[in-house]
This record gives C-alpha cells, structure tokens and sequence, in this order.
C-alpha cells in the first residue's frame, strides 16, 4: 500500500490531500492533466477530463506520465478501466494534424488513416475538406481551419495545428520596465503563450492579467487587435499599455461605440463587433483593416458566440485568451480550445495569495430575517416575482446601511442586480450610483473619485462587474445577484482582491434573505467561494451589530 | 460389442478406475449397475463425443492416427507414424515424452485401450472421429452407391488385376495399395494432379455438377473426369465427389497430419511489473464492488420493470449505465454479475421488477475482499454471456440484459477455460488475445470456432473490467480465484483500502472519507449526507435536504454535531454548523399525523366531557384543539360508538386520501444460486463410491448372464446400447442386420436392412424389404440380430 497524498475517484475525479507531505509535488505532477475543480481547506478536487488530457498532450505530456504520475501518487490502487480510458483519450489528440504544404497550403494529415478515413465520412467535415493528397493527407480550404478543429474535437479526434502563424505588420513594442518589473508568474505565463503559439492563460482577477497582454505584445512585436469587454476596460487597457510599454497614446486606437480608431495598436469592445445592421456585422472589416500579428481576448470566458465564429476565421495569426476562470456557464470550453487554444498557463488563487500577489479575503453571508409582512409577501409573490422581492427586500438596505457603518472610513463598494433597489441604496447611502445609463465620463469621474478617496462609498450595477480597476476597495457588499452565477461571483470578488497598498485583508460581504430563493442561489455562489477555498463565514443580521471589525 | 474392450476395463485397477470417471463424469450419472454397463455407456456416440472434447490437439492427433491403423498398433510404430508429421517442431525426445503422455491419458480415459504392444481406439472412437485428420470417407463409403458395372468399367479402364470378390472390395483392394495409386497418380495430367493436392490437405470433398456422369479414362474431358474415371476421385452424392481416404493417404506421403507440435503455442505478449498488475487489478476490483453496492442500492429505491419476456428494458440498461457512469457493456456486466450472484432477482408484488434480494444485504455486510471473491466466482460459473447484451439473435429479436435468451451452455466451460490459461502465464505477463485464443484452440481444437472464440474474447474483455486482470496481466488474487483454494480473498484484502473511523469536514459542506468508511460510521453519514464521488474514498455533501433527513430519522442536531466533531479529523466549519442548525430550527414546526376520523365540535365543555368518559378510551382520541379530536378508528366506528355514548353526531365527508408513504427500499427472495460443478469433475468419495458400486455389481451381474433369445420368427429385444453397438459394427463391416422396427403408426415389424450411417438419433440404411434407402429412428428399433 502506496502511502500517497492522491485518491483517484472512479468519476475520473482526483482528491488531493493538501496537508500531506508529498502534497505539492503531487499538484505540480497532476495539474497539466488535471482541472482544479473545488479548492476548499483539506482536500483539493481535481477532475480528469478530455479537454484537461488533451491540453497535457498540446503541452507535451504524454499518456506514460500521466498513468505514472497518477500511480505515483495513489493511495489506493487506480482503477484499471480508468488508466485505459487515459491513454486511449490522449492518444486521440494530434492522430490528425493541419500542416502547411508546400504545393497544397495547408492540408490535414494523419498517421492514423483509420482515423483519417473516419472523419472524411463526417457529413459536416466533407465540405470543409479540398481534394485527396495521398492516403494520408488531404487539403483543407484555408478559410476552415477554424471550423474543421471545432468539429474534429466534436467528432473526438482534436486535431493538433501545426500549420504555423504569418508574422503580421511588424511594429516595434517593448516593455517599459521602469519602477516595477514583470512578476516570475506573469513572465512564465506570457513566455508559455508565445512558446505554444496560441493559447489561453488562466490567471485569478487582480492578478495583472492586462500585464500578461502587455507582455505578449512585446512578444510579438507586431500590430496587435485586442478585444475587451466593454468601453471602461478599453479605456484602461490603453492606459495600462502607455505606462506599462514603449506604446504612445498614438499608437493605441479606441474602436468602441463613439470612436472607430484604427491604429497599430487597437482595442475593440465585443459589443461594437457584434454590433449587427440588417443581419451583417457591421465591423468584421476590422479583422482585415491591418495585417494584425496578435489578436487579444480578454476575458474569455465571456466570449460572445458571433466572435467564437469569427474567430474561425483568425487561425492562421496568434491568439492569446485571458481569463480567470475557463468555466463556461454554456459549457462552450471546447470551442474555446478548438478556436483560441489550449490552457498554456494556469495559477491557483489561493497560491497566488499566499505569494502576496492578490489580497486575502475573508467571505460573510449575512442572513436577513424577513418581517412577518415581508414573509407573507413573498409567499403570495407570483413565482417568477420571488427572486427580485427577495433580493430586494427592505431589511437588506437597514442590514447594508449597518455594514457600512461599520466600516465608516473604509473604501465601500455596494454591488447589485436591481436599479431601484441601487437608487434606494443611494439615497440611503448618500452615495453615487453607477449603472448602465451612466455615462462614460461621469463613470470615470467617479472612479477616480473612487481611487482617490475623495468618494468613499460606491454603489453600482452589474456593469462593473468586469475589469474595472478600483485598487482600494477593500469591502464589497453584494446585495443582490444574477441568480446562482459562479462566474459574477468570481468577477466580484476579483473587485476587492487586488492588493491593497497597506496589505490588509479585503471582506466580502454577501446580504441574503432567510428561508427563500435568494438563500438557495445564495448557497449556489458560496459553494463557489469555498470551493475557491476562501473560508467563508455565515452570520446572522441581528449579530453584524456585535462583531469585531478587526476580526 | 467389443468385449474385448469390457474385459480391459475389467482388469483396470480401482484407482484407474476412480481415474476414468472422473475425467467422465458423465458415465456415472447415473452409475451404471456393473462394468459391461460402464463400458457400453463409455462407447456411446455422446459420451464419446464428450471425451474426445478435452482432448488437445496433439492427443487427438494421437488418437485420430491410432484409428486410421487397421488392428493394434505398437508405441514405437506409432511413434514413428507421428514424427513424420512433427517432424519441423520437435525433437525425438520431445516427442516420446508427449507420446507417452497422450497414450496415458488416452488409456485412462477409457479412449484407446491395451498395451503398449497392441494399443487399439475404444468401440466408437473411430466412428465418433470420422472423418480422422480430415480425411476423406474410405474407398469402400466412396463407391458403395456405385453399381457393380460401373464399377467393372472403370477396373477395366485402370487396368486392374483379375482376382476373385465384388467389383467394389477389388477396387478398395487396389486403392489401398501405394504402389498401384502411384501408378494411377502418374497416368494423370498436372491440372488434375493438382486438384488432388488441394484435395490432399484441404477438405477431402467438393462439388461438381452431375457427378454421376459417365467418364472413361479415354475420353475424359477435364482434370476433374480423369480422376473420377481412375477411382481417385468417387461420386458421393448427385452433386458432390469425395477422396477416398487411401486416395488421401498416399498424397500425404504417409503423414496423417500436415504440422503437429507436442506443445502448446507459447502464449506471447508484453511484460509488466506483476505487483503493479496486481494493484491496478485491485483498484478494478474495489471499483466492481463498489458499483454493484451502488446499482443495488438504486434498484431498491428505484427498481426497473421485468419485461414481459423477461430480462431488463433496453432503456432501463441505458439509464443504468448512466447512472453508474459506465459505457453499456459494463454495465450489463455489472447487472448480470449481481443476478448470478443471486442479489438481484426478479419480484415485486403487483408488477415483476428487479430487486435486490435478502441476500445482498448478507453480502452487504462483507468486507469488500469476500464481496468481490463472491462475484468474481458467481461470474466465473455462470452459464450467461453478458457479451451478446444489446446484439440480435437467430430471430433477429434484441437480446437483453437479464433475459433468460442469454444463456449459452458453452459459456462458463469457455470461460474457465480461458482463465485457467491466463493462470497458467508466467508472473508479469499480458498475453496478447491472439495467442490465448490459439492456445485454446490447441487445447480444445475439437471446440474451436468462430463463436468460442468470442467467448473467449469476451472472457478477457470481462476479466479486465472485474478486476482478474491488471494491465493484461493475471493477478495473484485471480490465480487464487482460479485455483479455487480460497485464497483469493487473502490475497486481495491487503490491497484494498483499508476501513477508516473519520472523515474530513470542509467549508464547502463537503465529507472526504479518505477510504471506506467503517459500517456504523459509513450508514450514519450517507444518512446525512449525500454521496458525491465515489472511489478509494468516498466524497459526500451536506445539504439541507439530506440534514433534515437525518432529523427525521430521529437525530437531533446536538447529536449530529456530536457525531461529526467525534468523527472529523478537521474542527467542524463553521458554515456547516451554522447548516445544521439553521435547518434544526424549522424543522418540526409543522407537524403531521395520519388520523382516520376527526370529532369537532364549537362547544369544547362537549368534547371535555368525551374524553372523560372512560368508553371513549377504546376510540383513541387525541385532542388537537380545543374544538377537534382525531381518532385511529374509522369513521363509522366512531359515530356508532359516540351514539352508543348518548351523542347525536353526524357523518362529515372529507375530500382528499391520506397518503402513506412507501416502505424506502424493498426486497425479494430470489432463486437459490445454482452452484456450477468446476472444472475438476466429481468429487473423489464420489468417484469412488460409483467405483465401488460397479465393481459390486459387475460380479452379481457375471455371475447370472445367460444369453438372451428371442422367440423364432421375432426379433429378439435388445438395449439400446447393444443396438447401437451392432449397428455401428454392421455400417464398418458394410453387413445387413435384421431389425424389430415400430413403424410410425406403432406397429411392430421387422426389417432387413444394409445400414450407411448413423447420426442424430437417426439410422439411415437399405431397407431390402423395400428396396430403398430410409431413415430410422433409433429409439424405435426394438432389437436387432445377424441376419444369418
């Protein structure tokens, strides 16, 4: 009997022992196969799937490793069915191959031709496909190269891209390492990218990820299109690249809803590419506008899906995804490794904490105790109703107004989902509100009111919820959420998680109503948390009142 | 009846005996009343057919050359036979040790008999073998259907020899001299010469288009009519033509058959480290047993309907393999393995359905080590192929899991087979299917075939997934398995996970029991709690539907705390704490009861007052409110009694029935376990006994035989063995028999007949009464005599 930190679950999960000896060499030999799953104190869950093989074998692992690394570290022994399943799954990745021909361009080939012989029946791959090279090859039209690998990895059989990338417009980028220094992680990240070509990091919120860009850029030393999520994030991706590289504010162009600036440099929001007039998209001429070397996508995994289809059409330059998660609530994490690529990097949270890089946080549910009228409401409100009653319930804002009384001093950020809830909010706060009719402008007015402490409380909508940057947030009060989502969740408590300048610990506080939906969705999002591994504590309304701030 | 045959069984030591049937075990069920009934049963085409299926290859080669030989053979003659055709694969050493092995086995079979000097095939042998070595029918079968001037035609045209006999013993006389077929053979152009050698090895007959057509050497028109017009080849039907068996011979070069090897085929394949075999092995194991808890404990909360015909729905198969996250095949493995280990059956009271059975929930109870030796052999013996699940039969009907169709009386002898030869492989080997399957074939070559070889792969297939097999390679505890010794639970207990009294509380209100967890332990946490992954260790999660169920049961959540602290390595977090009393809190607030009839009234001073009488005591009336009592008894009951009381009440009717709820998990009594005999026949004090017994009987029996006559004019009754006996006598020596024969409307007759062969229960002879060939059956011959 091995004495091993691992247990290999017949489900294909992985239960890692973190208070084991053998516990981090373990996790270093499991992750390239292994997705985290849940991270919670004692024992890490990982899981074993296709895509997480297939990425290994993208990385250069092969299926010995990964039966040695699992054996290796086994407690019990593995079972045998499971060992087969790996080496079978792996050995389906790169049997087919797109290279680049001499005569033919670029031409799908095989050392399989079983395998060869499989797909080229596919209905959906034959027209895809030009005419037979050999028995081993056949040419595929250039303009599908992004189709055939999404439908190669749906038949099972990914196909590995060796067709290479065309260089672009050379255009002279270099980091501007001037009063800071790239991080080892960030490095590493950004060098396993240009090594694999194309790819996805995954780095936690807070952790620089528009660095990781920046750094990619230097890279590639070409025209680079970067593709954000909305026209705040443009904004300060432009300037993180001015103080960050030997980029001018010239050479980086906006294309956004009120500019269409197309430099060597340029930054669109996903909103003006899916923008659609008569049933065309306005804006694809963008793709074509420069011969782009590096094409950026932020935030990956809310990759809208008219992009993930002109994506298709961008195989043949380099791609690099940034995310924080690769967890699609449309499950769609197959196209974003046929269409952007494989996992080149990927760091846990907790690890990165435990570095000092992002802040520790310390998680509350504060359970609100609805009045008798409120309660008898609720019961009679019609059921699709009883989310948005629930979550919008006057206790919660008595309930908010004592937490930031309790924190008087400190830089507050209140989150929700409804706007008149947000409005009453405000009003009771005293604080200015951000929403969607806000205007540019006036939101980075507020921002930097924000960052400069002039402002001390803000309360705003889900439009935040992405890559705005509020270094000195160090409380979140979310009184309301888009239902159960794991990825808002992880979006907002990102918000508090950058470093503080005095090191302290950021709290996130989530107000949630007794005995309702709310509770449910609630449990749905704290799971998350401490799967994340962010111990999270549940207290109730009546206590906020007792207890010690310091703590 | 070779009672030549009888007396060599006679003199055969009781040990040899105890020998003989218990490699036979059919020849004494039942015991035969003395030694001539043990040796007629043992001449029997069934019997025989039996014993000459165990046989490997190269003793039936032995065997098959010993019939060919026309009287008693001596060892060394046979040797010498033999090592012609072993003559590329083994030495001369090699051969006599396997020789002297083959024969023995052969004469303690009871298959060939006498002594090295005069070896000679048991009654029956040579005709259960026919043909040998795929020879062709002898020349006397090939012409029998010739007319005796067809056949002085072709004597004249090879210019046969005067001599005195039938045309036909002439022509049989000539063939089975080489130098005479020589001399035929040379006559022959190439192209004809050729088709012979084709004939030679390959199957010893073909087709041909009117067969019987008239050739003469002269005028022969193709290769094919100048063999029939020499006798090399003969007209065995309208439409076919055969070798004779000297024909065939002789193109042998005196070779019976082409390549034999006294040994087996090696068995070829990679090489593992066995210990870690033998751990992957274990994992596959605890994971089988794992599953099949798992699949019982669904089907009784959720069990699937029997099909009319029996057998599991398709659809049912395919929810449980989702269910149990294992492609289909597995699946119907999994199902089939629990049915013959008897812990599911089929039962139920209203609709048949598949349930688990009392004694899963003995097995249940087991440490994992005897769950899994028990499924392990229930799989080895059973007669069911789980491998045919999801494919059609002859009738093109699905075949499903759990249905009676699946059974394959080959199966389990397939199936031990093919272990006992993977237990035969050197420690650290995976044999590649190919080699194990030729390996069966050497050692069952009479069973060989398409459909066997399917068994056999899905033995291997099956041995893997139980967890026999690790990486291919046959584990220690699968030898033990096989061995039968009862150490296979020993040697597999060390590998599995080891019982553990604790688990790991989280925040994400998950339990890790890092391996299985001891009973009480084990059934008190998957009360509250519901299990998330399974594997070595268990993961489960606490929720506040699996926390109120565990209230329900009667626990309060000072107990659930108490336990969780007493048993989590881990300080219990917080969130989970704050769960279970958050749920504690509002659980029981509403209560519920079942009542079979309410009182109400608007006066509580009158409901006082029934209470107080002390009748009322019977009615059990509970006061709910101060207005309404409930009572267990029904409604009628209640008002008789009341008015019986001096009360005037009336009925009030109530919509709605009180629901009860179902029992959680049911069960059934299945079919005692049909115990399979293993491999190694009956047991020894059986065997002896029936030695015993036929050797007592044999001497009374001696002692009073007296020959038996029939009445003048009647032919005289006989066994049917007897019958058989001379019947097969009288198809070799091609003599007529005079038979007592029940037509098919009962009535007695008798006939004189020429028989040709026998098969299937069936004689097809000459009838000479009616001057056609008819079929008989065998059962309806009343007894048989010399036609003289």
């Amino acid at each position: 009997m091995n004495d091993g930190p691992l247990i290999v679950q017949s489900d294909k999960t992985l239960l890692l022992e973190v208070d084991h000896e053998r516990a981090d060499e373990c996790r270093k030999a499991i992750a390239p196969f292994a997705e985290l799953e849940r991270a919670p104190e004692h024992v890490h869950t990982y899981r074993v799937t296709p895509l997480a093989l297939w990425n290994a074998r993208a990385a250069g692992h092969d299926a010995e490793q990964v039966v040695d690394a699992l054996i290796g570290f086994s407690r019990y022994p593995v079972p045998h069915a499971l060992l087969v399943d790996v080496a079978e799954t792996m050995s389906r990745y790169g049997r087919l191959r797109l290279e680049k021909h001499p005569s033919h361009g670029l031409v799908l080939t095989s050392t399989d031709r079983a395998v060869l012989e499989e797909v080229l029946r596919s209905k959906k791959v034959q027209p895809l496909l030009g005419e037979r090279i050999g028995p081993d090859s056949v040419a595929v039209h250039p303009s599908e190269r992004g189709n055939i690998k999404q439908l190669l990895l749906k038949l099972g059989w990914p196909a590995e891209d060796l067709a290479g990338y065309v260089d672009g417009e050379h255009h002279p980028v270099d980091l501007d390492e001037d009063g800071w220094a790239l991080r080892p992680y960030q490095k590493e990240a950004a060098d396993a990218f240009w090594h694999g070509g194309s790819g996805v990091v995954v780095l936690p919120c807070g952790a620089g990820k528009t660095i990781v860009g920046a750094a990619a850029i230097a890279h590639a030393k070409a025209t680079t299109l970067i593709l954000v999520t909305n026209t705040v994030s443009a904004h300060q991706w432009k300037q993180e690249l001015i103080k960050r590289t030997s980029l001018t504010a010239d050479e980086i162009g906006e294309y956004t809803g009120t500019k269409k600036e197309i430099r060597p440099v340029t930054i669109a929001t996903y909103q003006v590419m899916t923008t659609r007039r008569q049933g065309v998209y306005r804006h694809l001429e963008l793709f074509d506008a420069r011969d782009w070397g590096l094409v950026i996508y932020d935030e990956v995994h809310l990759l809208p899906a008219p992009i993930f289809r002109m994506t298709a059409d961008l195989q043949a330059r380099r791609r690099i995804g940034l995310t924080a998660t690769l967890i699609r609530e449309d499950g769609r994490e197959g196209d974003v490794f046929s269409l952007i690529g494989p996992k080149r990097y990927d760091a846990p949270w907790k690890e990165m904490e435990s570095q000092g890089w992002i802040a520790p946080a310390d998680c509350v549910e504060v359970r609100v105790t609805l009045t008798d009228e409120e309660r008898l409401a609720y019961a009679m409100a019609d059921s699709d109703e009883r989310y948005r009653f629930c979550s919008t319930t006057p206790s919660k804002t008595r309930v908010t107004e004592a937490l930031v009384g309790r924190h008087a001093g400190e830089q507050v950020l209140v989150i929700g989902q409804y706007i008149d809830q947000l409005d009453e909010l405000g009003e009771h706060l005293d604080a200015p509100v951000i929403k969607g009719e806000t205007r540019v402008k006036e939101r980075e007015r507020l921002f930097q009111a924000f960052r400069d402490k002039e402002i001390q409380v803000l309360v705003v909508s889900k439009v935040a919820n992405f890559s705005i940057d509020l270094p000195e947030a160090s409380i979140a009060i979310q009184v309301s959420g888009t239902f159960g989502s794991r990825q808002e969740e992880a979006q907002r408590l990102g918000r508090v998680l950058r470093p503080k300048a005095d090191g302290g610990g950021a709290r996130f506080y989530s107000i949630v109503s007794r005995d309702t939906v709310d509770q449910d969705f609630a449990a749905h999002r704290q799971r998350f948390l401490a799967e994340q591994g962010y111990a999270y504590r549940i207290v109730d309304a009546d206590d906020v009142g007792e207890e010690n701030p310091a703590r | 009846m070779s009672t030549e045959f009888t007396e060599w069984l006679r003199g055969r030591t009781d040990e040899q005996l105890r020998a003989l049937v218990t490699a036979r075990p059919e020849l004494i069920t039942p015991v035969p009343a003395h030694i001539e009934g043990l040796a007629s049963r043992a001449g029997t085409p069934s019997a025989i057919g039996r014993a000459l299926d165990r046989l490997d290859r190269f003793t039936l080669a032995v065997l098959e050359t010993l019939t060919l030989q026309p009287g008693p053979v001596t060892r060394t003659a046979l040797r010498s036979l033999l090592s012609k055709a072993t003559a590329g694969t083994a030495g001369r050493k090699q051969l006599d040790e396997a020789l002297g092995t083959a024969v023995e086995r052969l004469r303690d079979t009871g298959l060939a008999f006498g002594r090295d000097n005069a070896l000679r095939p048991a009654p029956g042998v040579a005709e259960a073998l026919d043909p040998p070595a795929g020879l062709g029918p002898l020349a006397a079968d090939v012409f029998r259907h010739h007319s005796p001037e067809e056949l002085e035609t072709l004597l004249g045209d090879i210019g046969a020899p005067e001599s005195p006999g039938s045309p036909r013993e002439r022509l049989t006389e000539l063939l089975g001299d080489p130098a005479a077929v020589g001399r035929l053979l040379d006559e022959v152009s190439p192209q004809a010469r050729a088709a012979l050698d084709e004939l030679a090895w390959g199957p010893p007959s073909g087709r041909l288009p009117n067969a019987r057509r008239e050739v003469r050497a002269a005028t022969a028109q193709s290769p094919i009519e100048e063999l029939l017009a020499r006798g090399l080849l003969g007209a065995t039907g309208e439409e076919s033509v055969a070798l004779p068996r000297e024909v065939g011979l002789f193109l042998r070069e005196g070779r019976v058959h082409r390549d034999l090897s006294p040994a087996p085929p090696e068995l070829e394949g990679a090489t593992r480290d066995q210990a870690l075999a033998d751990r992957t092995a274990a994992g596959q194991a605890f994971t089988l047993v794992r599953t099949v808890e798992e699949l019982c404990e669904r089907w009784s909360v959720d069990p699937p309907g029997v099909l009319r015909t029996g057998g599991l729905a398709i659809r049912d198969l395919k929810r449980t393999a989702q269910l149990l996250d294992l492609p289909e095949w597995a699946a119907g493995l999994v199902v089939e393995i629990a049915f013959a280990a008897g812990l599911i059956a089929a039962g139920g009271s209203v609709d048949e359905e598949w349930l688990p059975t009392a004694a899963y929930d003995g097995w249940r109870v087991k440490s994992a080590d005897d769950q899994w030796v028990l499924l392990a052999s229930a799989w080895a013996g059973m007669d069911r192929v789980p491998g045919l699940i999801g494919e059609r039969d002859d009738r093109d009907r699905p075949l499903n899991a759990l249905h009676p169709d699946l059974r394959r009386p080959p199966a389990a002898q397939v199936r031990t087979q093919t272990l006992s030869v993977l237990a035969s492989t050197p420690l650290g080997l995976a044999p590649s299917a190919a080699s194990v399957l030729a390996r069966l074939a050497w050692e069952r070559p009479r069973r060989r075939g398409a459909y066997r070889d399917r068994l056999a792969e899905f033995t291997l297939r099956e041995a893997e997934q139980i967890g026999l097999t690790g990486l291919g390679v046959m584990s220690d505890h699968g030898r033990g398995l096989v061995r039968g010794d009862g150490t296979a639970a020993g040697l597999l207990a060390p590998l599995l996970p080891e019982p553990v009294d604790h688990v790991l509380l989280q925040a994400d209100l998950t339990a890790v029991a890092p391996g299985p967890l001891t009973s009480d332990l084990g059934r008190w946490i998957a009360l509250a709690a519901d299990v998330e992954s399974k594997g070595g260790a268990t993961v489960y999660r606490f929720g506040e539907h699996s926390i109120r169920r565990a209230l329900d049961s009667g626990h309060s959540a000072d107990d659930l705390l108490a336990i969780l602290e007493r048993h989590s390595t881990t300080p219990v977090p917080q969130p989970l704490r704050y769960l279970i009393t958050d749920v504690a809190r509002r659980h029981g607030r509403i209560r519920v009861g079942t009542a079979s009839a309410y009182v109400r009234c608007d006066d509580p001073s009158v409901l006082d007052e029934v209470i107080a009488d002390k009748r009322s005591a019977l009615l059990r009336l509970r006061r709910l409110a101060p207005t309404v009592l409930a009572s267990k008894t029904s409604r009628a009951t209640l008002l008789d009694s009341l008015r019986a009381m001096g009360y005037a009440p009336v009925a009030e009717s109530l919509e709605g029935d009180l629901l009860v709820s179902r029992a959680e998990s049911r069960r059934t009594e299945g079919p005692p376990v049909a115990r399979t005999p293993g491999p190694s026949g009956p047991e020894p004090d059986v065997a002896a006994a029936a030695v015993r017994a036929m050797r007592a009987g044999d001497e009374a029996h001696r002692k009073r035989r007296r020959p038996s006559r029939g009445q003048d004019g009647q032919v005289p009754r006989s066994s049917s063995t007897t019958t058989i006996h001379a019947l097969q006598e009288a198809i070799r020596q091609g003599s007529r028999v005079w038979i007592g024969y029940l037509d098919a409307q009962g009535h007695a007759t008798s006939r004189i007949l020429e028989p040709a062969r026998m098969e299937g229960g069936y004689l097809t002879a000459y009838d000479e009464t009616r001057a056609a060939v008819h079929r008989f059956a065998l059962h309806r011959i009343t007894g048989i005599a010399d036609v003289s």
